[in-house]
């Protein structure tokens, strides 16, 4: 998927490229996927996929944020939004090994807010583990 | 870029005006041309009006004088009369007065002569004494013909005189060609019985009357009653139309006809009687006939006319001319007014511009009128349209320029102008809006508090666009009135957070608090969500300060505790203290270069200001980033604090993290205790006394003072929900000394 940057006056030197995919784990889980930047553009994307994922009925969605170069302010804000409308039940974690993107969190202090895994397999068994350690 | 818009819309709004008014001018010249039209269509309607007004007052002449004039009234033209009549006037109007007194008398001597028709002439006398009576001269004239017809004069003595001067005169007058014979004949004879009053050259008219006059006694008398009685009377009817006077003399001339039928041999005889009464006649006549030679030849024909006919009736005619002429001007006033009344209402139609548009208006027909009136009422409509619609157009543009006045105040709410100097600190500050949309939601202010402290706020609010602006003066005057208060920061920070947390309508706000104290060259700043100071010593070249990100306080609004990080930074030196917001170092500067090239980044941001040196505005700043980067996705505002002194590089005192049960056994809180520089051994029985710090519905605060090689740490428990908790920290803070 491909958009081209409107906030900017040259849209062929400034476009951002983005890609979001999902794909469904089981009946109960979610990945959505993110490769490319997550910024004004594509945050509404990003915001619809995750929204769609847990109305479909998914309780767990895992974003996994490996392949995304960069997130902004905007991308956060959707982030915080999924993360404070969760349902009793439902779980949201991250998955992220890139630096700029993890200092984004850490910089907005939102790293704290949100469960963040270096690997998917760790979200996947970390959920659990996360919940054990909550409790 | 909003500027730019306004001045855009302003020269559209004007264009538009423009084109109503050239709109409304076409309406408005369309609209002058149908009422061209119009006007001259009553015009023409009014047109036989105005000139039946002097042709009603023809009538009414007529009226007056019916059996005198208007019976036999020729239909000679309006302006004909008209005009010859104006010549007459004034020479009518020096000899009216004279006239009437002639009249008098010569009523008088018919009245002391035998005739029997002198007699039927008497009753008139009076009314010919009164200049205005009208009547008279109707009855008068009527029997003055009968009288002529029966022929037997009985003043022939006066006539003859009066004869004998009008043969001077009949001489002198060439005018009439045949009459000068006959009348001639007589005038000769008694030009020398008497020359009364032959002061001017004789008239043809003058001699034919006297001839007349001559030719029949008795009529010559009648006349005289009725030649006074018709200048009298004759003035009603001359003086609403110029008319009548030519009117009495063709009249006449009939009449004349007929008393000459009956009275062929008279002439010698009555020639006596009619002296003095001829006498006057010729002055009439003469007064008539050089107001009407002054005036048109037909007027000239008619009276010459008359003569023709009959040499005795001849004098009938000059007598009624006479009399006309006399009335003309006895009332020459009121003609005149009359006659400029006329002319007042015939002078649109004289004018050939009416005159041309009359005859178009004719020629269209009735249908195309209800067109062209559709067609004005439309032009009016539009132009009334247009009209308003200009008038609502300026007062758009005064609202215009009213609302962008406000909005410019709004703005400067936002984003107050600074002083350059806040003390011993420089400052300055700029804000750049973004290339794209998504503009909107930075703010910053500076500002001294009340013991000497500089504090400065800079902030965005998430939800770009018009949606944030509320919430950014509500972040910002918020955050100022805590600081104000006197509270740190981070403080300021927590308590705001704890108070906006529902009121940003789901927007979150990233916000940096910081406080410069002058005197102990200490700033204090504390984050939520925001990028922290970037703080560069004298050797600027050397890079900024690098501060612990770790464990950053989240933005106000996501429902999160915030206000927990607060650091304290001793500048002893030199020093120049960048704030931004996050739009500085996420501009675009190369978009083929990878992702870490491509954003401006702090480093950039930091080699910007370098290059900038201390003296350095935050305007030139933004203006160079704006310069190198390819594009700005986000606002950017930049604020900063320059601080004179030595080359004393600066350091961090402090660092704060307050922490609740859980995060105190954080995986965070080991990685911010390894950034703070505090030995992995330790950090084990770090987090373990912060947990038991912490109560179960409390917070603990973790303070690292970094002065040495190894960070002191000190742990005291915090209570910032509210603003007395201040002081029971101080108290605490004592105690724990």
């Amino acid at each position: 998927m491909r958009s081209r940057d409107e906030k900017t006056d040259r849209p062929t030197q400034a476009s951002t490229s983005f890609e979001i995919g999902k794909r469904e784990l089981d009946a109960r889980t979610s990945v959505v996927s993110v490769a490319g930047e997550l910024d004004l553009v594509s945050a509404p994307q990003l915001k619809w996929t995750l929204v769609d994922a847990f109305e479909e009925g998914a309780s767990q969605v895992v974003l996994d944020l490996s392949q995304t170069t960069f997130m902004d302010s905007t991308a956060l804000g959707v982030l915080v939004g999924v993360q404070r409308n969760l349902e009793d039940g439902e779980r949201f974690a991250i998955v992220c090994a890139q630096a700029v993107v993890l200092r984004i969190f850490e910089i907005s202090g939102m790293d704290g807010a949100f469960s963040i895994f270096a690997t998917l397999e760790e979200a996947l068994a970390g959920e659990r583990a996360d919940t054990a350690r909550a409790i | 870029m909003a500027r730019e818009s306004s001045e855009r819309g302003r020269r559209v709004v004007r264009a538009r005006a423009g084109a109503r008014l050239l709109l409304a001018g076409v309406a408005v010249a369309i609209c002058a041309v149908s009422l061209a039209f119009v006007s001259a269509a009553t015009a023409k309607r009014e047109h036989p009006r105005a000139s039946g007004v002097p042709q009603a007052g023809a009538p009414a002449a007529p009226e007056t004088t019916t059996s005198s004039s208007a019976p036999s009234q020729p239909s000679t033209p309006a302006s004909q009369s008209g005009d010859a009549s104006g010549a007459t006037r004034p020479a009518a109007r020096e000899h009216a007065h004279r006239h009437d007194d002639g009249g008098g008398r010569s009523k008088g001597e018919p009245a002391q002569s035998p005739g029997a028709s002198s007699e039927s002439a008497t009753p008139a006398r009076p009314k010919p004494s009164s200049e205005h009576s009208a009547t008279g001269s109707a009855a008068q004239t009527s029997q003055a013909e009968p009288a002529r017809e029966q022929g037997p004069g009985h003043k022939h003595e006066r006539e003859r005189e009066r004869e004998h001067e009008r043969g001077h005169h009949k001489d002198g007058s060439g005018g009439e060609p045949k009459h000068p014979r006959e009348g001639g004949r007589h005038g000769k004879g008694h030009s020398r019985e008497g020359g009364a009053s032959g002061e001017e050259p004789g008239t043809a008219t003058g001699s034919g009357s006297g001839s007349g006059t001559a030719g029949s006694g008795a009529s010559s008398s009648a006349e005289g009653g009725t030649g006074p009685g018709a200048s009298l009377t004759a003035p009603a009817i001359a003086a609403p139309q110029p008319l009548p006077a030519p009117a009495a003399v063709a009249p006449a001339a009939p009449a004349a006809i007929a008393t000459n039928a009956t009275l062929p041999g008279v002439p010698v005889t009555h020639a006596p009687v009619g002296r003095r009464h001829g006498a006057r006649a010729t002055h009439r006549a003469r007064r008539t006939s050089t107001g009407r030679r002054g005036a048109s030849a037909g007027v000239a024909e008619r009276l010459a006319s008359a003569p023709l006919a009959l040499s005795s009736a001849a004098a009938t005619a000059p007598l009624a001319l006479s009399s006309a002429a006399a009335t003309a001007p006895t009332h020459a006033r009121r003609a005149e007014r009359s006659r400029e009344d006329s002319r007042g209402v015939q002078a649109p139609a004289t004018s050939p511009l009416v005159r041309t548009i009359t005859k178009i208006v004719n020629v269209v027909p009735v249908a195309l009128r209800w067109v062209i009136a559709a067609l004005l009422a439309l032009a009016l409509a539009l132009a009334a349209r247009s009209w308003l619609a200009a008038l609502r157009a300026r007062r758009l543009e005064h609202q215009r320029t009213q609302l962008l006045a406000d909005v410019g105040l709004l703005q400067a709410a936002l984003l107050p102008a600074v002083p350059a100097r806040l003390g011993p600190v420089g400052t300055s500050v700029a804000y750049q809006p973004a290339t794209g949309p998504g503009a909107g939601g930075d703010f910053y202010d500076v500002f001294a508090l009340e013991d000497g402290q500089i504090a400065v706020i800079v902030g965005d609010v998430s939800g770009h666009g018009r949606q944030a602006l509320p919430y950014t003066a509500l972040v910002r005057f918020t955050l100022r009135a805590y600081l104000e208060a006197g509270l740190s920061p981070r403080d300021a920070l927590q308590t705001a957070g704890a108070v906006l947390d529902r009121q940003l309508g789901g927007a979150f706000a990233t916000v940096v608090v910081a406080t410069y104290q002058p005197r102990e060259r200490l700033l204090v700043y504390a984050c939520a969500g925001h990028p922290p100071p970037l703080v560069l010593g004298s050797n600027m070249r050397a890079g900024s300060l690098l501060p612990v990100t770790v464990c950053g306080a989240p933005p106000i609004g996501v429902g999160m505790r915030t206000g927990t990080r607060q650091s304290t930074i001793s500048i002893p030196g030199r020093a120049q203290i960048c704030f931004h917001t996050d739009g500085v170092t996420e501009a675009r500067v190369d978009s083929q270069a990878s992702v870490h090239a491509r954003l401006f980044g702090a480093e950039r941001l930091a080699e910007a200001l370098a290059d900038l040196g201390l003296g350095a505005t935050a305007q030139e700043l933004l203006a160079r980033v704006a310069e190198r980067a390819e594009t700005r996705p986000d606002d950017m505002a930049a604020c900063l604090l320059s601080i004179d002194g030595g080359s004393e590089q600066p350091m961090v005192l402090v660092d704060e993290l307050e922490l609740d049960r859980a995060q105190a056994r954080g995986e965070r809180t080991e990685r911010f205790l390894l950034a703070c520089g505090v030995p992995g051994e330790e950090i084990a029985e770090v987090t373990r006394s912060a947990y038991a710090a912490a109560g179960p519905a409390s917070t603990v605060v973790l303070e690292l003072r970094r002065t040495g090689a190894a960070p002191e740490i000190a742990l005291r428990r915090d209570h910032l929900a509210y603003l007395h908790a201040r002081r029971r920290r101080a108290e605490a803070e004592v105690g724990a000394r």
